[in-house]
């Protein structure tokens, strides 16, 4: 017979084994290929000798280098976005919705029945020359012909993945929400306090831990993006998970596709744990 | 949809297929299919080999127009698609141990397969279509003498321009022209991007020059403002934007072309003074296939009458069956094949097969390109 701890760790194996198949596992073989020499596929029985090749081929490229930099920008802008719009969406369903929140809740999650591709997609339609934006430009007159600037272009990459995560980053802030004593909210209405400070001083202090988490959930993805960059960022909106996809495929080169993968891995880490301590996250959570 | 590449052989097979166009039966009919096919005879597959294939191949070929042959004639067999999206990524595939038995990649990456060892000989007297193959086709799948590869679709590349805001395009360096900026496509690919400069400033394409690549770098790298975007599918990509006019000028396949044209949209197809570029698509069976027979069956019965013929109407691609090349009578395949041009095949380049050196530094370069 298990004990508490004993069941805890046995329903916890089919999790721990998950994830080390399919998450740990492909991690090690991408680290192992990056350290490979050689421009071409790697047979596995082949021979070699770890090198840092591909590590100084990648960091000797500027290009790569100032691409990861923007990527970076980008993914700070989209996660900040989307978390500033999903904040008021949570507030509304915690505080004001009432019992519809439910329903509203079920209504936000809507757009996650469609397939993402579909979602990006129809991003691209409407930020086309005959889209619902031009077309609505063109009919007020506020323009004479169509914006180019909406498809192809960064904007439109940063407008369609905001638009892609804020249903996804309310989430978070929401479970947080609603775990707010609301005696704290009461206490400071019979201290005094308005309206807007009770939103300052009580309700966003203890949201923050959901809203750090939240803006980290859509800013790891969003860094090494390939997808939507592809079907809406044309020459202009490009990011640095193309370039890895190229090398994985285009240029059939893993080992430096690896390498600039693992760059990827530990620059963004890196913006973790940096934003986590400026955070302060372990205080708030604490 | 697929990769161009510029066989030496392609016009051979052109003129061939130009001159039976006089006679024959007919194909054509814009966008119409093919009747469904007439019973085939086959040899069946060996009694102990598994009744089943797996085919690498491009994302679109798997539609059944394009094998609906081999269908009739081997109902029960079960064929599943695995996919790669350039001639590098299915090569990749391959070497990273692709269980495919068929393996469908473009002109110039035979080499590799061979050197390999990832394919094996084909045995060609199990083609009873293969007497419909012109000569010059059948060479181009020869290696030292031996028949590695079944040949299949084939095609031009050229600029697409439309010709509302576009004048007559007559050099390839109509991509590189500031006057389209934000109108201009050009296709995925590091080698193609070679191949382009290289014919406008007539380098020897197989003996580019590091101070060369470095010159084409650049010179892409500062294309890179006026592209719309790069594309990667043929139908999925550029069609659309050539047909919503988001793109006037594009690096392209005659089978767009057909499309926009069949469309009645106002587009044009350039025979350009460096020259348009031709490519042919090969089948080859892996090495290590446990259903030689029924690979062998499944690339006879691609050059079939009917799944030929899909490709010819349906995709607007040409095809190694030299009969139904032949009978193409639609006006609009007429001109996207050439057919009505004869001294299309004297502005037609065929480039050599790339080393797997050249390979690594223009596909390097293009991402460099890219990330700029």
């Amino acid at each position: 017979m298990l004990g508490r701890r004993g069941t805890l760790k046995f329903l916890a194996v089919p999790a721990f084994a998950w994830l080390v198949l399919f998450f740990f596992v492909p991690l090690v073989l991408i680290a192992v290929f990056s350290l490979r020499e050689g421009s071409g596929v790697v047979a596995p029985d082949a021979p070699w000798s770890p090198s840092l090749e591909q590590y100084g081929e990648v960091l000797g490229t500027p290009a790569f280098m100032r691409l990861l930099g923007v990527s970076v920008l980008m993914a700070l802008v989209i996660a900040g976005c989307a978390t500033l719009l999903a904040f008021p969406v949570a507030y509304f369903l915690t505080f004001r919705a009432g019992s519809r929140a439910p329903l509203y809740l079920t209504l936000l999650l809507v757009p996650f029945a469609v397939s993402y591709l579909l979602r990006v997609m129809a991003w691209k339609l409407m930020l086309g020359p005959e889209g619902g934006i031009n077309s609505g430009l063109l009919a007020l007159g506020l323009t004479d012909e169509p914006i180019g600037l909406l498809l192809y272009s960064r904007p439109a990459v940063i407008i369609t993945l905001v638009y892609v995560w804020v249903p996804f980053a309310t989430l978070p802030i929401y479970a947080a929400m609603q775990r707010i004593d609301r005696a704290h909210l009461e206490a400071a209405a019979d201290l005094g306090a308005p309206p807007w400070a009770r939103f300052w001083r009580v309700t966003v202090p203890l949201t923050l831990p959901g809203a750090i988490a939240t803006f980290f959930m859509v800013f790891i993805p969003t860094v090494g993006e390939y997808v939507t960059p592809s079907l809406v960022g044309g020459s202009d909106g490009i990011m640095y998970g193309n370039i890895i996809q190229g090398f994985f495929t285009r240029s059939a080169n893993w080992p430096v596709g690896s390498a600039m993968a693992m760059i990827m891995l530990a620059l963004t880490l890196s913006v973790v744990i940096v934003g986590v301590r400026l955070g302060g996250l372990r205080r708030l959570t604490a | 949809m697929r990769i161009p590449g510029r066989p030496r052989g392609a016009a051979a097979f052109l003129v061939i297929g130009f001159a039976l166009a006089a006679c024959g039966t007919q194909v054509g009919g814009g966008s119409a299919g093919a009747s469904s096919a007439d019973p085939v005879e086959t040899p069946p597959p060996a009694a102990d080999e598994p009744n089943e294939l797996l085919v690498l191949e491009w994302s679109g070929y798997e539609a059944e127009d394009f094998w609906t042959d081999f269908k009739t004639a081997h109902p029960d067999a079960a064929v599943t698609f695995e996919f790669g999206d350039t001639d590098a990524n299915i090569l990749a595939l391959m070497e990273g141990g692709s269980q495919a038995d068929v393996v469908h990649f473009y002109t110039g990456w035979q080499q590799f397969y061979v050197d390999a060892g990832l394919v094996q000989e084909i045995d060609t007297s199990q083609l009873t279509n293969w007497d419909k193959v012109p000569d010059a086709y059948k060479e181009l799948g020869q290696i030292d003498g031996k028949q590695y590869f079944v040949p299949w679709d084939w095609g031009f590349t050229s600029i697409l321009y439309n010709t509302e805001h576009v004048d007559e395009v007559t050099s390839w360096d109509v991509l590189f022209d500031e006057a389209y900026a934000g109108h201009v496509s050009m296709w995925n690919d590091g080698p193609a991007a070679v191949t382009v400069s290289s014919y406008i400033h007539g380098y020897d394409e197989t003996n580019v020059t590091e101070e060369q690549l470095a010159a084409i770098e650049e010179e892409w790298i500062a294309q890179k403002p006026l592209n719309a975007f790069y594309w990667s599918g043929e139908y999925t990509d550029l069609c659309p934007a050539v047909q919503d006019g988001t793109v006037w000028v594009a690096y392209a396949w005659q089978g767009c072309y057909a499309t926009a044209l069949a469309n009645g949209d106002p587009v044009a197809y350039a025979t350009p003074e460096e020259g348009r570029n031709s490519w042919v698509g090969l089948y080859a069976i892996s090495a290590d296939t446990d259903s030689p027979a029924l690979a062998h069956a499944f690339l006879d019965m691609k050059l079939a009458e009917t799944t030929c013929a899909n490709a010819v109407t349906l995709f607007y691609y040409g095809c190694a069956n030299g009969d139904v090349m032949a009978a193409i009578d639609d006006p609009v395949l007429v001109e996207a094949f050439g057919i009505n041009d004869p001294s299309i095949l004297e502005s037609t380049n065929f480039t050599p097969p790339i080393t797997a050196e050249q390979r690594a530094a223009w596909t390097a370069m293009w991402e460099r390109v890219q990330a700029n």
